[in-house]
């Protein structure tokens, strides 16, 4: 019992980190870029370690971040819990890849993500595409392999098996 | 690397996720749904955002340290120089303010004299910005007053130069402003040489609102200062938006395409006030 609530606390951490560093302002001469880093936490949870992030937890971090950036509630939300649900689902697939292929995975995940906030965004009547989230998802997929080394590293000190 | 061997799934052990999606799908669309049409979700929404308030302070909290130490730490000088050039327009302002005693006696008379008085009061409550919106396509920002200080949803907010936007959601101890400039945005404006009225919208583009419903044969001319109207309410009248950037006319159209530039500065926000409107007792 104690090694759940330990790896439980240690999951909803980092989640935490990403968050604040998603929606940290950056100076201004990278305006526009906004990394990902909530789903690149995502991801990651969902495919190397299924038991401590499900589709429903991701739901919950995306309403966070609905909260938190001020827009309509639950878009985010919905856009994470696909994307959790996605990689959750070809995690196999994915795991045994070498690096390069996992950052191709990502992108298209990534780039998934966008697609459905344009969707959204077309039904709530403001279509607009933004050139700088496009440019955000390919920094993020560059990214992710230091981004997953990181995770891989903390985890392997705090998750208790 | 290892798998760890908990998260190993048998074949025919019943995994829901899938359900589980379809569930969440179904409820985000819901909530997204009450979102856009004012829905129960507002009062949800506002309770929550009291959780949300701590993370906001906390992930600004490298930024506003790093101004507030690059304000302490400017040059001596620089700051003597800052504070002669207050105190000069602190004189002109004063100087200017002793005509308003006599503007404001006369104001009275003459509204006695029509019979009618201006119904609204005015406070005005100083706050700090906590946040900007990071989203490039979303014209916000967070101020840290709240309901609790008195904040209601839908009040003006300015800046010393002029309107800067409204309070659309209220977070209990900060509340979101939604810039004038954003997309979503339309404010009720008169052009004070004319004296025509309409409505600007925000173009996106922090420097830029665009007004579409003046017609060809209008006096309008570049330069030309806009007030806000007081039309609709939401507004208090009589605060300056900005200035006529641009006038253009469009081959086959039967309305001028004009633009105006805000004259509050959207880029760097520092000091603002929310313009609380009091309905009178009298009334």
């Amino acid at each position: 019992m104690n090694k759940k609530i330990n790896n439980l606390i240690f999951v909803w951490l980092i989640m935490l980190v990403t968050t604040m560093m998603t929606i940290m302002p950056l100076p201004h001469f990278f305006y526009g870029i906004r990394i990902e880093w909530v789903a690149l936490g995502v991801i990651f949870f969902s495919i190397m370690n299924v038991s401590l992030m499900g589709v429903i937890a991701a739901w919950a971090i995306g309403l966070l971040l609905d909260l938190l950036q001020g827009g309509l509630l639950g878009e985010n939300a919905l856009i994470l819990s696909v994307i959790s649900y996605l990689s959750y689902r070809f995690r196999f697939q994915i795991r045994v890849y070498p690096d390069w292929q996992i950052m191709v995975v990502t992108l298209f995940l990534l780039s998934f993500g966008n697609l459905i906030s344009l969707w959204i965004r077309g039904f709530s009547g403001r279509v607009l595409f933004v050139t700088e989230e496009w440019l955000s998802i390919v920094i993020a997929a560059l990214i992710w392999p230091i981004f997953m080394r990181i995770l891989q590293t903390l985890q392997n000190y705090f998750v208790e098996e | 690397m290892a798998i760890n061997p908990g998260q190993r799934i048998h074949r025919y052990e019943k995994n829901y996720s899938s359900y589980r999606l379809i569930f969440v799908i179904i409820l985000s669309c819901v909530l997204m749904y009450q979102d856009t049409q004012d829905g129960y979700s507002k009062t949800i929404r506002t309770y929550l955002s009291v959780f949300a308030y701590p993370i906001t302070y906390a992930a600004n909290l490298p930024k506003n340290t790093i101004e507030g130490l690059r304000l302490r730490l400017s040059e001596r000088a620089s700051i003597i120089d800052e504070s002669k050039k207050l105190k000069e327009e602190n004189i002109l302002l004063k100087s200017q303010l002793q005509e308003i005693y006599k503007l404001d006696a006369e104001n009275r008379r003459l509204y006695e004299l029509l019979g009618s008085y201006p119904d609204k009061k005015r406070n005005f409550l100083f706050a700090d910005i906590i946040a900007t919106s990071s989203v490039p396509d979303r014209r916000q920002i967070i101020i840290n007053k709240g309901s609790t200080d008195g904040v209601n949803i839908g009040d003006a907010v300015a800046d010393p130069n002029g309107i800067i936007g409204h309070v659309i959601r209220d977070q209990v101890f900060s509340s979101e402003i939604l810039l004038i400039s954003d997309l979503e945005h339309a404010i009720p404006i008169e052009i004070t040489s004319t004296g025509e009225r309409a409505i600007a919208y925000g173009s996106g583009d922090m420097n830029r609102l665009e007004i579409r419903s003046i017609s060809l044969n209008s006096k309008v001319q570049k330069g030309d200062v806009v007030i806000t109207s007081g039309l609709g309410g939401r507004y208090p009248e009589g605060f300056p938006v900005g200035e006529i950037s641009r006038v253009k006319k469009i081959e086959g159209e039967n309305l001028l395409a004009i633009d105006l530039s805000p004259f509050a500065n959207l880029d760097v926000i520092n000091e603002i006030w929310v313009i609380q409107t009091e309905v009178s007792k009298d009334e």
